[in-house]
């Protein structure tokens, strides 16, 4: 068995109150005779996770949930209020832009500065100085005051001084957002071979893209807590999903307008499916049940979309599009399915939506949603996958 | 310590000393010049406007008995200030880089120390130029006696800022008392000068032990350090011990607390 390069176990975060002065006087009383204050705001919640060498793993959420304390606990700068945190090897962060720097100086200065911040001696840093300023790419400024720096050298500089010291464990904070096109893809080039040397990784970033990119497994912390955790597509879709369905939920409330519910959908369901809320494969198929009513005998005409989480509409068809008309069974409802034999729907948080119309098919009178979620590991892009082949001569 | 450890302590001594003189043109000159300046100035207000006169018997020029002294203070002093506020003037990095915080205690104690040591030597070059015998020989022996001071600043630094990371108000306080300890301490004046009621207590203020230990060899020729040297590294390691203690205990609350 391997003795995992980062280990938590069980770890807590409880910032103590520090407002009034004496708040602060009873806390340092307190961490004197006991080692521990009372009291105070929780971020994090009893996080348990390992990270084995080799390992790549992504830290995703909401803003505040917890993510930076996360990376601050694990790199030391900040001690956790209780659980154990074992780490082994080197260790090198890029918590913050610019952290470590001192802006009076100059950034040759900082840079041996912050290569001895993580451990490397004068001659290891003479001798990978051209590397580093290869690396940082920023010319005559490194003999400039960093505080002349633009916030993307500033990031160059940093990363280019923890690509020199190659650490065990690299941890980043959402830090490379502010390189530009080029440096950004020099970074990820940069890890990606790091990776493959047998580096380790644990990153904060809203881009899943990027974390798709470079991470296998992922954690998805919400209000201090996992809240899932495991291979990175599997988290990152959900995460996306139900951030899909909380923008949705807002601009829905104001759409509640109710417009003279004459023809009614009564149900929809997905039939042949346990969950109602249903988890697909890529390419899946699925069928939509529906049961529509009207006031007056007449059939009225069922409209049915595919909207992603968001609202965005991928799809829709309605039975007078098809030339359908619906038939009354003999308990006065309209029973009718449809079905798609293979939902090419890339990975991502959905929703059915079916429309009562009036038998003209001209005014909506009645809507229902029903969620459903598509799961895979794919990196295609955008909403559906287009049958497509690569040619070549 | 190990050798990261060091290497990141030699450069944070550095870039200390260096940010003492960043941005002005000599930059070095004045680490040599102000104590000297400050050496002229005090030789003219106590020496011509106040004829400040040691007591009889000791036979030393008033400006020597009080430069062999005040330098040795003021390197204390402002070793202890500045090393007590360290912490929360390197807020920024403590929250954002993983270092060795006693590091940046060490590193700010140490730079203040070295630079007060420099003038030092300057001044007593000078006292010897002009004239003022001074026995060089005793020059070991003292610098074993700062080297305890040294410890001494280092235990009190370390304390205080561990200390002043939860009690703000010490910052504003420190300085003061430090100004009632310099005038409690026979700095400017020698013991023999106070009513004998007073001066009995001033044995019970450690510092005149220092002075003392550090005046006898260069001015009287007490090659040899007595007993009492002994009594202060013990004194002087204790502190530490403690501040480190305190240090310790306290260090990992304080990005809270920052």
């Amino acid at each position: 068995m391997t003795v995992p390069l980062l280990k938590l176990e069980g770890v807590s975060k409880v910032y103590p109150p520090t407002v009034q002065a004496g708040q602060r006087f009873r806390a340092f009383l307190q961490l004197l005779w006991r080692g521990s204050a009372s009291g105070g705001t929780g971020v994090l919640e009893d996080i348990s996770f390992e990270v084995p060498k080799g390992e790549s793993m992504a830290v995703i959420g909401g803003n505040g949930a917890g993510k930076s304390t996360l990376l601050k606990i694990v790199t030391g700068v900040l001690a956790p209020t209780a659980g154990v945190i074992e780490s082994r090897g080197t260790t090198a962060a890029l918590l913050e832009l610019g952290a470590g720097f001192d802006v009076e100086y100059s950034g040759l200065n900082n840079l041996h500065m912050n290569a001895a911040f993580l451990g490397l001696s004068p001659e290891q840093v003479e001798e990978r100085l051209d590397d580093i300023l290869a690396f940082a790419d920023i010319g005559d400024s490194i003999h400039e005051p960093v505080k002349h720096y633009s916030s993307g050298m500033v990031v160059r500089l940093g990363f280019a001084v923890v690509a020199a010291v190659r650490p065990d464990l690299l941890i980043t904070d959402e830090v490379l957002a502010v390189g530009d096109e080029s440096f950004q893809k020099k970074c990820i080039r940069w890890i990606e071979n790091y990776l493959a040397d047998g580096g380790t990784l644990l990153m904060v970033s809203h881009n899943m893209y990027q974390v798709q990119k470079l991470c296998r497994h992922a954690i998805w912390l919400d209000g201090g807590q996992v809240r899932a955790s495991g291979d990175v597509f599997d988290v990152t879709q959900s995460y996306l999903a139900w951030h899909e369905r909380k923008d949705a939920a807002e601009t829905d409330v104001r759409q509640q307008r109710e417009s003279g519910t004459l023809y009614r959908v009564t149900a929809m369901e997905f039939p042949g499916q346990e969950s109602a809320s249903p988890v697909l494969e890529i390419g899946q198929s699925l069928t939509v049940g529906l049961r529509l009513r009207s006031p007056d005998g007449r059939p009225p005409v069922v409209l049915v979309g595919l909207v992603r989480a968001d609202g965005t509409p991928v799809y829709g068809v309605a039975s007078d599009h098809d030339g359908l008309e619906l038939v009354v069974g003999d308990n006065g409802d309209y029973e009718v399915e449809l079905h798609f034999p293979s939902l090419n729907l890339l990975p991502g948080g959905y929703a059915v939506r079916a429309h009562a119309l009036d038998p003209e098919g001209l005014r909506v009178h009645d809507t229902t949603e029903q969620e459903f979620t598509v799961s895979g590991r794919t990196r295609e892009l955008g909403m559906v996958r287009l049958e497509h082949e690569w040619r070549q001569s | 310590m190990t050798r990261e450890g060091r290497h990141l302590l030699a450069a944070l001594v550095l870039r200390d000393i260096r940010s003492r003189f960043i941005g002005s043109a000599s930059g070095w000159i004045w680490l040599i010049l102000t104590p000297l300046l400050l050496l002229a100035v005090y030789g003219f207000v106590f020496g011509v406007i106040f004829q400040a006169r040691v007591p009889e018997g000791l036979d030393i020029p008033f400006v020597a008995w009080l430069a062999v002294a005040l330098w040795p203070w003021l390197a204390f002093s402002e070793a202890v200030l500045r090393g007590s506020r360290s912490i929360l003037e390197h807020s920024s990095l403590i929250s954002k880089v993983a270092i060795r915080r006693e590091l940046l205690v060490i590193s700010s104690v140490t730079s203040a120390f070295l630079l007060h040591m420099v003038g030092y030597l300057a001044v007593l070059l000078a006292l010897h130029v002009l004239g003022t015998p001074l026995h060089f020989a005793g020059l070991p022996t003292v610098v074993v006696t700062l080297l305890t001071l040294y410890v001494l600043a280092l235990g009190l630094g370390m304390g205080l800022a561990a200390v002043q990371v939860f009690v703000r108000d010490l910052e504003q306080a420190l300085p003061t008392l430090f100004m009632f300890w310099f005038f409690l301490t026979p700095i400017l004046y020698a013991p023999q000068m106070l009513p004998d009621q007073y001066a009995r207590w001033l044995n019970l203020n450690p510092m005149t032990w220092w002075m003392e230990q550090i005046r006898a060899p260069l001015l009287w020729r007490d090659l040899l350090p007595d007993w009492s040297l002994l009594v202060m590294a013990a004194g002087a390691l204790l502190v530490l011990w403690l501040g480190w203690r305190l240090f310790r205990r306290l260090s990992p609350f304080f990005e809270d607390f920052l």
